[in-house]
């Protein structure tokens, strides 16, 4: 499909807005950094150089001990193994480890000290490691990796919801409209936390189970916009002029009225972001989030305010989530700016 | 006489609800267009006038069952369309297009010409994207654009060439119908002027029956065989374009045509002026529905609303009681 001259002219405008765009480019390289997590925060080494083979651990299953003359069957200790490559300059064995040689579930023990550990280069915990000895930066990668990615996902599910929802109340009106405006109200004063509460006092619920039961109770607020534009652009001419060629209902919705319902959808789309991030760390905060071990932003501020003498833990998850906040909000911002109808109408 | 119409239109009305001042009020309802009849033959052009927010376009906009009727009947070519089904009805859509008043809102933003123009042979035929593609080309040929403007937006036109568009895609299908909502009202003068003759020469070329709408005498007269007059909803006059311009009846024809102005500095100018504002169609007066501004008002008028009558027998129909002496105290300003 092609973009519209006032899509480019839009993209053009956030372009020029450069806090938001730079902010944009930002969240897409963390976005990024965070989907390959495995390459650069990892105990398991990008590269092994082994008797002549190359091996590459960062993905797949766990390669046996066995395999590098370790003398067992479990997952290969790699740290013991740069020992012994190291003690070994001769052999033309070596390793690339990981820039960040630590994996978040693994709790690491330095000898003759109890964690938290505060930060240190010598022992490659650049932020310290949290009340267990996991390392806190690897912590906070993989746990910003599930948030956005579950922040995503809550919104598609919120998003397919309320635009049908809404599209639908929008363009039947009459007893559909009053129906679904009641339900809405209904809806949007359920206390959405106490249920969570209760549901998981009962089911441990997971990535899948919580995205869904929150998006059940966040679909509603998209829906009135999307009910109003879509109620604005079904009786501007254009639609009538479709509907006087012939055009069907469906080809109503979606080849006229949705696509100039974009712009809404667009703006909403940081903000929607940011709320589904904060709502899975507030979750996680209170321990009705994702399960135990899973790398989390809210149970490591958890952690950290629970444990303030350990500044290095709280000062982390403040600082990771106010800088991502921050940089999403700034995006919103521009792509408001940036879809702002006074400075681009229709007949610009 | 049905038999040799292609539209006709009998007892039109479109009511809106409106908000009621109290729960326990009365229902009300504007009554945008009150039991309408005309008709329209094969090729011929039908213009009806009236001033703004007299129903002329609700009306149009009901023939075309882009509203939903609230009484009355429209046929054509032999169907009832306030009574087909959703489904009939979109299978006949393609004899009876509008051309719409705004060439700036009637075309969407977001699409080329060329997918604009290609929306109706999508929706209506089998033909194949090569297909489509030449039957636009020769579509904007036929209304006097650019090939080049195929891959071009609406936005990227001036009002005279959007209007260009917008017909060209209501003659796409090769209507029988063309319904013309003051289609040159939001343009330059001497832009319309190149509109009404395209017009006119599709109609000549297509063999089109044009129902077209404008508040202007001037120009409705140029490209209309019949005129029908509306005021608050209904039709207060209707005869052949020369005939209503020669020998109008209604008062509220008359002052029209005397509203006209006229570039000739010597010529007499009427006294008589439309005074006060249009009443409102919630409320409209009781009896004859001009009574409240006309110059000739009598208390029949109040009380008795007058019937449309046929008066020379030439289908010239006039709704007023005093049609007679109205007609006898008119002197044209014009010299035809």
């Amino acid at each position: 499909m092609m973009f519209s001259p006032q899509a480019k002219r839009r993209w053009q405008r956030f372009k020029s807005l450069k806090r938001g765009y730079y902010s944009f480019y930002a969240i897409c390289i963390l976005i990024f950094v965070s989907l390959f997590a495995e390459i650069w925060v990892n105990n398991r080494p990008v590269i092994i150089h082994y008797n002549d083979t190359l091996y590459f651990p960062s993905y797949g299953d766990i390669i046996p001990g066995d395999t590098f003359g370790l003398g067992y069957q479990w997952e290969t200790n790699y740290r013991d193994l740069k020992q012994v490559f190291d003690n070994n300059p001769d052999s033309g064995n070596w390793m690339l480890e990981a820039l960040v040689p630590y994996n978040p579930f693994e709790n690491h023990f330095i000898e003759g000290e109890f964690p938290p550990y505060a930060p240190s280069i010598e022992h490659r915990h650049y932020l310290g490691t949290d009340m267990a000895g996991r390392d806190i930066l690897s912590r906070l990668v993989y746990g910003f990796r599930i948030a956005i990615l579950f922040s995503l996902f809550l919104l598609t599910i919120s998003y397919v919801i309320g635009i049908t929802i809404g599209a639908l109340m929008g363009f039947l009106g009459g007893g559909f409209d009053l129906i679904f405006q009641r339900i809405i109200e209904i809806l949007s004063n359920v206390p959405i936390l106490y249920i969570i509460m209760i549901v998981a006092s009962i089911i441990t619920p997971n990535f899948w189970t919580l995205a869904l039961m929150l998006g059940a109770f966040s679909w509603m607020g998209l829906t009135w916009y999307m009910r109003t534009e879509t109620y604005r652009e079904n009786t501007r001419e254009y639609v009538l002029a479709a509907r006087s060629i012939g055009a069907s209902n469906w080809r109503i919705m979606f080849k006229h009225i949705l696509p100039n319902s974009v712009s809404i959808l667009v703006t909403f789309f940081p903000f929607s972001v940011v709320s589904g991030i904060t709502a899975l760390t507030s979750l996680d905060y209170l321990g009705f989030g994702l399960p135990a071990p899973t790398p989390s932003w809210g149970e490591l501020l958890q952690q950290g305010t629970s444990n303030l003498d350990y500044q290095w833990i709280a000062a982390s998850a403040v600082i990771a989530l106010t800088i991502v906040l921050t940089l999403v909000t700034f995006i919103g911002e521009a792509i408001r700016e940036a879809f702002d109808p006074k400075k681009y109408s229709y007949f610009s | 006489m049905s038999q040799h119409n292609l539209l006709t239109v009998s007892g039109l009305s479109k009511f809106f609800p409106v908000k009621k001042h109290s729960l326990f009020g009365d229902k009300q309802y504007l009554r945008a267009v009150d039991n309408v009849d005309l008709y329209i033959k094969p090729g011929e052009t039908l213009g009806i006038v009236g001033e703004s927010g007299c129903g002329k376009s609700t009306l149009a906009k009901t023939i075309a069952r882009l509203y939903a009727s609230s009484a009355g009947e429209v046929h054509f070519h032999g169907a009832n369309l306030t009574k087909l089904s959703q489904k009939a009805l979109r299978s006949i859509r393609p004899k009876i297009q509008y051309v719409f008043q705004d060439p700036y809102e009637s075309l969407n933003p977001r699409h080329t010409v060329g997918s604009i123009l290609q929306e109706p042979f999508i929706i209506h035929t089998q033909l194949s994207l090569q297909e489509r593609e030449a039957k636009v080309k020769a579509l904007l040929d036929t209304v006097g654009l650019p090939e080049h403007a195929i891959n071009k937006y609406p936005h990227e036109f001036s009002g005279g060439q959007r209007q260009r568009i917008g017909i060209a895609r209501a003659i796409a299908l090769e209507p029988d119908l063309l319904i013309c909502d003051e289609p040159v009202s939001a343009l330059d003068v001497s832009v319309q002027s190149q509109i009404i003759n395209l017009l006119n020469e599709l109609q000549k070329k297509m063999n089109l029956a044009i129902l077209f709408i404008a508040h202007d005498l001037a120009v409705v007269k140029h490209i209309s065989d019949r005129i029908s007059v509306m005021y608050l909803g209904s039709i207060v006059e209707s005869a052949d374009s020369d005939e209503l311009f020669k020998r109008p009846r209604h008062p509220y024809t008359q002052l029209l045509l005397e509203a006209i102005p006229n570039p000739d500095p010597n010529a007499k100018r009427s006294e008589r002026r439309i005074t006060g504002e249009l009443p409102s169609p919630i409320n409209p007066p009781q009896g004859c529905r001009f009574s409240t501004r006309c110059p000739m008002v009598e208390p029949r008028c109040h009380s008795t609303r007058p019937p449309l009558i046929v008066t020379d027998g030439q289908d010239h129909q006039v709704a007023c009681h005093y049609h007679q002496q109205s007609f006898e105290n008119w002197e044209s300003p014009w010299d035809y």
